[in-house]
């Protein structure tokens, strides 16, 4: 949460700055806008002179009750490590427990602790390290990116992943923003991390606040019906029925279509912070290897949520004030009696 | 007599009252080191020497716990490798306050329970059998040192490639048995690659037979899991028979005893190769060449009692003590971590915890897994007169570095 303040503020302090300077960076468009996903501070690598590459791919199945409330989270994340050498691995996330999955492949068992999932060991150039864990629900949902509602007939989809960003807005001149969003478009479709710019202002920057939400692709079924979307903001369907859906985030730059400078800034502004909540929810486990590709995949499934077996009624004696003064006031007695009889012998 | 009931009755009334305690004055903190001093005094003296390296270096700064400065105080116990002596020894330590016990192995399969009951953590820096340690099971029971799982698959993972035709030879003694099962599970996959698998006796006087039923059944290497005594004789028999097979061997290969009894045949125990624990880490041989320096600055160097045909002094790298040291570095980060002396919760505390290992490696428990040193961490040397060095046909093995291991 620091992290994405001081951003923040620091953005801000350089569109003040920038008209004099002429030049104003844009928004990062990979650093998070919130404090998750990825889910508790992310991964890490303890440093033992090795960096190896890794990219990750994480499954999240969300089991939702009938009214569309999930109650249930499994990540199960595979790391495809390169490099010779030793790794330890920290992937932050609310793990209740933690397992390999049989016939994954995994080339090692993770590790739990309190909050995060552990990996060590020694890669000899190659390796397949997979997981899955089995997440705090509470602490897990916050970071799923969208949220279901079924009510009488309708079957309500919503996309979570909104948040209110501090931007700004200033003229710029067409040309560098037309080839930073064509470099941009290309960097994402060949898979490669986007980078960060810099661009010449017109006039001077205004403070302004965006909301900013990943778009994601909504595939597969509710009852009968079959769901293709594109989830930006909430969509309503009539029907109900058991729920299979698959929730991709989508990175992706559209085409140019603004014609005046101010609104073609608008446009980069906007399509960076995309690019970065989008990537946010492709990292909900994290990646140790901060410059390796991660995506995400969410399966919401309708399930039978377990009966909570029924917690047996147990007394508990606690001594009431009563109690407790009556005990005192024996062993003061006691301690009075025995002073007698001292005094006596 | 009722005066006596009387003052029972009010000194620890009156003491409660009256204390002021000094709440700045350094506590003790009482560390077990539970270990076969008078059967196998090597080994042992190695644990304890580890033990006490560690906690002399903790007691310069001490530990804090909450308010209260603490210091560890360190107790060795003979298990004399007798299970009923060991498990009597872990009674009286916890009856005693051990905060934690780091033990040899032998007996834990009964002696947790009764550190169990007081949650006092057992750590193993020596025993690798499986069933030791089970993070679900066996809550309080840790251990740094290479396990018999990781040994075997270790061994299989390399010598299945080289498809030779192997012998899996193992003595009756605890820890050969245990080898047995974990090689015939490392091995399961690839029974092709296994020629004959024979148990020896335990400290045998000459195993020429066993030996040679191996050979008959056309066997192009000796994997033998044992006991050094085991070791050193079937080797003896294989050499002096002419047969020149290559031996393979878990950790046991590389006890100073093995090349003690071959020393009249230094050329015997070349070519000897032994999966162990790696002793550097992806650093470099920085750290343990900076905690050997300060090891032999405080007990001397332990000599193998062998020289190189150059006529140097052979010495033991302290990888025994290097476990040792690393749990008391682990202890004291976990007594901090749980702000409490209570062993039970030092216990979970240990659950997440990581130090720099003596090695420069990360040395960690974690709630599912209370084994310190992982399978992939297995490394294979190869001696060479008298002395051994990392093999260079394996990945892990060839990026590390020889380590010394002679002295004027």
């Amino acid at each position: 949460m620091t992290r994405v303040a001081a951003a923040v503020v620091a953005a801000l302090a350089c569109a003040g700055a920038a008209h004099a300077a002429q030049r104003i960076a844009l928004p990062s468009p990979i650093a998070p806008l919130s404090a998750q996903p990825p889910l508790d501070g992310g991964a890490s690598t303890a440093a033992e002179n090795v960096a190896h590459s890794v990219s990750s791919a994480t499954n999240v199945a969300v089991a939702i009750n009938d009214a569309g409330t999930p109650f249930a989270v499994t990540a199960t994340q595979r790391l495809d490590v390169r490099g010779l050498g030793d790794y330890f691995f920290t992937i932050g996330a609310p793990v209740l427990a933690v397992r390999a999955p049989s016939g994954s492949g995994s080339g090692s068992v993770p590790g739990m602790r309190t909050d995060s999932i552990v990996w060590a060991g020694f890669n000899p150039g190659e390796r397949l390290l997979v997981a899955r864990a089995t997440l705090e629900p509470a602490k897990a949902l916050a970071a799923l990116p969208i949220r279901i509602r079924v009510s009488g007939d309708t079957t309500t989809l919503e996309n979570a992943t909104g948040v209110s960003v501090g931007s700004f807005s200033a003229e710029a001149p067409r040309a560098p923003l037309v080839a930073y969003l064509a470099r941009l478009r290309a960097e994402v479709a060949h898979g490669r991390t986007p980078l960060q710019t810099s661009i010449p202002l017109a006039s001077t920057p205004k403070n302004v606040r965006v909301t900013v939400t990943a778009p994601l692709h909504v595939t597969g079924t509710i009852g009968s019906q079959r769901i293709d979307v594109m989830l930006s903001g909430r969509t309503r369907f009539h029907g109900h029925g058991r729920i299979v859906l698959r929730v991709e985030p989508v990175e992706r730059v559209d085409e140019i279509t603004a014609t005046s400078g101010r609104a073609l800034l608008r446009e980069a502004i906007r399509a960076t912070l995309m690019l970065a909540r989008a990537n946010q929810y492709d990292e909900f486990l994290g990646n140790p290897d901060p410059a390796g590709p991660s995506q995400t995949v969410y399966a919401y499934r309708t399930a039978s949520p377990p009966h909570a077996a029924p917690i047996a009624a147990v007394g508990h004696h606690r001594r009431t004030w009563v109690e407790t003064a009556l005990v005192v006031a024996v062993l003061a007695a006691a301690l009075v009696a025995g002073a007698a009889l001292w005094a006596r012998s | 007599m009722r005066r006596l009931a009387l003052l029972a009755l009010v000194v620890p009334l009156l003491a409660a009252c009256g204390s002021t305690r000094d709440a700045t004055a350094t506590k003790h903190l009482l560390l077990v080191v539970n270990a076969p001093f008078s059967s196998t005094p090597y080994l042992g003296r190695a644990i304890e020497n580890g033990t006490r390296l560690a906690a002399a270096q903790v007691n310069t700064i001490g530990i804090r716990v909450g308010d209260q400065h603490y210091s560890l105080t360190v107790r060795t116990m003979d298990t004399a490798l007798s299970p009923a002596r060991a498990v009597a020894n872990v009674r009286r330590a916890v009856s005693d306050g051990a905060v934690a016990i780091i033990d040899e192995g032998t007996g834990v399969d009964a002696s947790w329970r009764i550190a169990a009951r007081r949650g006092v953590p057992i750590c193993i820096v020596f025993a690798g059998g499986q069933s030791l340690v089970d993070a679900a099971t066996r809550p309080n029971v840790f251990r740094i040192a290479p396990t018999d799982h990781g040994i075997a698959f270790r061994l299989a993972e390399y010598l299945v490639p080289k498809h030779l035709k192997i012998a899996l030879l193992h003595d009756d003694s605890d820890y050969g048995t245990a080898g047995a099962k974990e090689l015939q599970r490392a091995f399961a996959g690839d029974p092709a690659s296994v020629a004959i698998d024979e148990t020896l006796p335990a400290d045998p006087l000459d195993l020429s037979p066993q030996i040679l039923r191996a050979r008959r059944a056309h066997a192009t290497a000796l994997l033998v899991w044992g006991r050094p005594a085991t070791i050193a004789s079937a080797i003896t028999a294989a050499r002096s028979a002419g047969w020149d097979v290559p031996f393979y061997t878990p950790p046991t290969g590389a006890d100073p005893f093995v090349r003690q009894q071959l020393a009249d045949h230094p050329s015997w125990v070349d070519g000897l190769t032994f999966a162990a624990g790696r002793l550097t880490a992806e650093v470099g041989a920085g750290p343990f060449s900076a905690f050997t320096q300060r090891y032999v600055a405080a007990y001397g160097v332990d000599r193998v009692g062998v020289h190189t045909p150059a006529g140097a002094a052979v010495t033991e790298p302290p990888e025994t003590p290097m476990y040792a040291y690393d749990f008391v570095n682990l202890l004291a980060v976990a007594l901090t971590k749980a702000g409490s002396t209570d062993p039970a919760k030092v216990t979970k505390a240990l659950e997440e915890v990581t130090v720099e290992g003596a090695n420069g490696d990360e040395r960690a428990f974690n709630r599912s897994n209370h084994d310190g040193v992982v399978d992939d961490d297995v490394y294979f040397a190869r001696f060479h007169d008298m002395t051994y060095a990392p093999v260079k046909d394996d990945p892990l093995s060839a990026t590390l570095p020889t380590t010394p291991q002679t002295a004027q």
